[in-house]
């Protein structure tokens, strides 16, 4: 809920940015050494009172006409790598009319886009020279997000293409996806300054900058990333934790399962699944995020419900409105190959499938019918 | 007036009197009106239905004539379905007029399939009853069957106790009495079925193709218009005879080579077509398919096909499932066939198996009108498509989920897809801005993206495609990137659950070889369509329609082949490859022959 309303307030504050623009731009991050305050546009955690001071390192970005562009890192106060970022100059043109565009663009460890901040003194434009707005920035922002942009897979020169027409009947607003998905995608009249700013965010560096991290790599550096908010982070570090290393941070492991996204989740569920068998005990935090998962996750979950206690069964039973129709089916199985059906169950069941506000009921009725 | 195959009486003697039993299936009413008959879902609920699909408009009445033996007061059920169960008026409801009389009891309002009791009514033998059904919603309610009986015993309504119910009511042989023999049966319409029944026509063989549609071309129909990608690689003369040139996904405009597609594959004299024919059963002996039974659709008329070659174009792979044959479902652990891919990760490729796979679309589109345009409300619809509004539909309108078979549960998943459509069409129609917009059409039927794959001698992988393996029998040519969908919803639960993403790997030319395009264990058996022998990632390329046009082409040619010399599919690799190259390179040049009219 607080992050729902903190998300509104920052909404909130772009949105009026966005219709008046802001009345001060961040000063140019060309010349800063250290960071203080986070990037303008970010997508990572800032934590207050951190100074991150910059060291250099061997990589660099070519862009044309200007040439090789130093890539940074950022540290913290033990030395620990943070942030990679560059201050990048480069010439966008479109129908022979080329301006430089100048951002500067961080990066995550596993470098993945991280965010941006915009130049005061030379701010991107659109292609009638109008100065972008703030809303224009933070759909760039969103566009630099999408590690799958349609962007990615097409040329500039197709992304400009229009679908033929319908020919019959009339139905006049199937107009082409891939123009569609680009229009919602990039800034209106910007699409050449959007195409050149993700391609240099999401091209050769990347890999470049993981491959730079991981030789650096260190258990501290992955256990800051299993504590992370960044997906990226999170997957990353559980990934790549020893089975002891996984024991010792089971703590934020189950928290994650419950916390993370769906494919944290299935991950996490199908890395520990022979920890159902052999240590039921330790999984009940797993049992207990149950009703509060996504339905992917559940279905992970409830093929080890052969290894669930006593306890947790019955008290599934309390909770079948969550189940699906083949999530449901699998309890009842488990339920039907046991010799003694508790009380309990069954008056949960019972209760069940007597509501008619339950799609699934009938099943549970089936279910009692042929277990009676 | 109904017939004997589609009415069936019986009487069941009792030890105080004789009571006359009638059950009457709705798919082979003389006149359905507007409303549709639905095939997609029999292998899980024992027949096709009526479906009242009026996008929200009541339907037509459909309507048909029955001939009682004996007058008297008969109870009536109706087997039929509440679609979305719920704190809300069920969304296909409708009622039941039999002869002058509509009964009272408003249908399709209970949970899952089974029979809802509609009431009684007196039946006079000396005329026809009429029997009629009044859609009164037009949001898809479904009426499976309707059940006259004297004696008020509820037939059973679960799966296992409705097929022996089904066959001792009906009193069905176990075999269908008309077997018809072929060089070559091909099961499944669509691109690949069309383009096998063609090639292995035009090298002379008699060739029966089954398809439960009324229109060939499966995804790339009008029914479902999902428009055609890939290239035409060796079969350029065969594809352009069935292609489509609609764009995007849900233009009408695939109504535009429909008749082309359908009048050239009916132009061969030596391919029996059988529309709306659906196969239901194969047998399989001494691991080769002996027979494939298929039904007619409408009139529950059977037929046993016997041939030495079968293709397994069905999608599902349907054929090779019930012959035996080796398949797959989900994905595999990203070890299997080593088809990591360092940038998407667990997404691509998981660390252990599981069931996800790509999922179903159902396709649909609006336009704007001149004048205002009322759409009802759909509570039902809500839970699914929450606040997201849309106009039309594309390819990412998709719908997986681990706990879902895009087989078993393809009802579910179709029925998903209609809430998100019909409630993200309502949210639309609250902006005024939309105020003249008409929900113009959406498919009921579902266009598969991936289900099971029948598992040839070689299992085509994403690495065959990243490398562009040169195979000796590298028959089927692709060069389209390698593209995986994915529901957005597992990385942000904030999505809707029913759009997809794709993951695109642009690579090489690649080469499908023949070699997994016959079952590794059933010794008869072609497959050609999303059932070839690959894996889930491997499947990402060439499984849109051109790429499996040309296996379908290939499947034809080696069938001929096959026959040439009375051998197996197995043995034009081992024995008979460069003239079986030889003969895909010649076809190129072919020109009509003499067994087309």
């Amino acid at each position: 809920m607080i992050r729902i309303a903190l998300g509104f307030l920052l909404f909130v504050t772009h949105f009026c940015d966005a219709q008046f623009g802001s009345p001060v731009a961040f000063s140019d991050s060309q010349e800063k050494t250290v960071l203080e305050t986070s990037p303008e546009f970010f997508i990572l955690d800032w934590k207050p009172n951190t100074a991150l001071h910059i060291s250099e390192t061997p990589l660099e970005i070519i862009t044309d006409s200007v040439g090789a562009q130093k890539v940074n890192l950022f540290r913290d106060n033990t030395e620990a790598p943070i942030l990679y970022s560059s201050n990048i100059i480069t010439p966008v043109c479109a129908d022979g009319d080329c301006k430089f565009m100048h951002i500067t663009l961080y990066w995550t460890l596993l470098g993945d886009y991280a965010g941006f901040d915009r130049s005061v003194k030379e701010p991107l434009t659109k292609h009638d020279h109008d100065e972008f707005l703030f809303s224009d920035y933070w759909k760039l922002h969103d566009l630099l997000k999408d590690d799958n942009s349609i962007l990615k897979r097409r040329a500039i020169d197709e992304l400009v293409t229009k679908p033929k027409p319908s020919k019959i009947e009339g139905v006049d607003a199937l107009s082409g996806a891939t123009v569609k998905e680009v229009k919602e995608s990039v800034v209106s009249g910007a699409l050449y300054s959007c195409y050149v700013a993700w391609h240099l965010v999401h091209g050769k560096i990347k890999e470049q900058l993981k491959a730079y991290t991981v030789e650096q790599l260190n258990e501290e550096m992955l256990v800051r990333m299993l504590n992370s908010e960044h997906t990226n982070y999170q997957m990353y570090a559980l990934e790549n934790l020893d089975q002891n290393q996984y024991k010792v941070n089971f703590s934020r492991v189950s928290e994650l399962f419950k916390s993370g996204i769906p494919l944290v989740r299935s991950f996490i569920i199908k890395n520990l699944a022979n920890s159902f068998s052999q240590s039921p005990t330790t999984m009940q935090p797993f049992w207990d995020a149950l009703p509060y998962i996504d339905i992917n996750t559940r279905s992970l979950l409830l093929q080890h419900v052969d290894f669930a206690s006593d306890a947790t069964v019955t008290h599934i039973s309390t909770q079948l409105s969550v189940l699906t129709r083949n999530q449901l089916l699998k309890y009842l199985e488990h339920l039907g190959s046991k010799k003694v059906i508790s009380t309990e169950v069954l008056k949960n069941l019972e209760q069940f499938a007597a509501s008619n506000k339950e799609k699934n009921a009938y099943l549970v009725t089936e279910f009692l019918e042929d277990n009676s | 007036m109904k017939n004997l195959l589609t009415v069936l009486i019986l009487f069941i003697a009792s030890l105080n009197a004789v009571a006359q039993d009638i059950l009457l299936e709705a798919e082979s009413f003389d006149n359905p009106g507007g409303w549709v008959v639905d095939p997609q879902f029999v292998e899980q609920m024992g027949s096709p239905y009526l479906n009242a699909h009026g996008m929200g408009k009541p339907v037509k009445n459909a309507s048909t004539a029955v001939e009682f033996k004996k007058s008297g007061t008969y109870h009536i059920w109706v087997r039929t379905m509440n679609w979305v169960p719920g704190e809300w008026e069920a969304p296909g409801r409708f009622q039941l007029k039999v002869g002058e009389t509509v009964l009272d009891t408003v249908l399709g309002t209970r949970s899952g399939w089974g029979w809802q009791y509609a009431g009684e009514a007196k039946i006079n033998k000396k005329q026809a009853t009429h029997i009629e059904l009044q859609d009164l919603t037009g949001f898809n309610g479904r009426c499976d069957a309707i059940y006259f009986s004297t004696k008020k015993d509820t037939p059973p309504s679960s799966t296992k106790k409705l097929a022996a119910w089904r066959q001792e009511i009906t009193a069905q042989p176990n075999a269908p009495e008309e077997v018809k023999s072929y060089d070559l049966v091909v099961v499944g319409g669509g691109l690949a079925g069309c383009a096998a029944a063609i090639a292995g026509a035009e090298q002379g063989l008699k060739v029966a193709l089954i398809h439960d549609r009324p229109v060939l071309g499966g995804n790339a129909s009008e029914e479902i218009r999902v428009h055609t990608l890939g290239i035409y690689g060796n079969f350029e003369r065969i594809l352009k005879k069935i292609d489509t040139e609609h764009y995007p996904n849900g233009s009408a405009d695939a109504k535009l080579d429909q008749e082309k597609r359908d009048k050239n594959v009916k132009s061969y004299d030596n391919i029996d077509l059988f529309l709306n024919w659906r196969a239901y059963d194969a047998l399989s002996e001494e691991n080769s398919v002996k027979y494939v039974d298929a039904r007619q659709t409408f009139t529950g008329e059977r037929k046993r096909f016997t041939a030495p070659y079968f293709v397994d174009s069905t999608g599902d792979g349907w054929i090779g499932f019930w012959a035996g044959a080796e398949f797959s479902y989900g994905r595999e652990s990203v070890d299997t066939y080593g088809e990591h891919w360092e940038e998407h990760g667990e997404l691509w490729s998981p660390k252990e198996a599981d069931n996800a796979v790509m999922g179903s679309s159902v396709l649909w589109g609006s336009k704007d009108t001149d004048s205002p345009q009322s759409f009802p409300e759909v509570p039902w619809a809500m839970p699914v498509s929450k606040d997201y509004s849309e106009v039309n539909g594309e390819w990412q309108w998709e719908f997986s989920r681990n706990d879902l078979s895009q087989i078993d549960d393809a009802e579910e998943i179709r029925d998903h897809m209609l809430r998100a459509i019909y409630g993200s069409f309502s949210s639309a129609k609250k902006d005024e801005v939309n105020e003249n917009r008409k929900l113009e059409w959406v498919s009921y039927l579902v266009g598969k993206r991936e289900s099971r794959r029948l598992v040839g001698d070689h299992i085509f992988t994403f690495n065959n495609a990243k490398e562009g393996t040169e195979f000796p029998d590298g028959v089927v040519i692709e060069t389209r990137a390698v593209d995986v969908h994915y529901q957005t919803v597992l990385e942000d639960e904030n999505n809707p659950d029913f759009i997809s993403e794709a993951l695109f790997y642009r690579g090489p030319q690649y080469y499908i070889p023949y070699r997994s395009l016959y079952s590794k264990n059933i010794k008869n058996l072609f497959m050609a369509g999303r059932n070839f022998s690959c894996s889930h990632a491997g499947l990402g390329g060439p499984r849109v329609m051109l790429t499996t046009g040309q296996m379908g082409a290939a499947v034809g040619y080696a069938a001929s082949l096959c026959k040439k010399y009375e051998v197996m599919p197995r043995e034009i690799y081992t024995g008979y490859l460069q003239e079986y190259l030889d003969l895909i390179e010649e076809q190129k040049y072919e020109k009509i022959p003499t067994s087309k009219k």
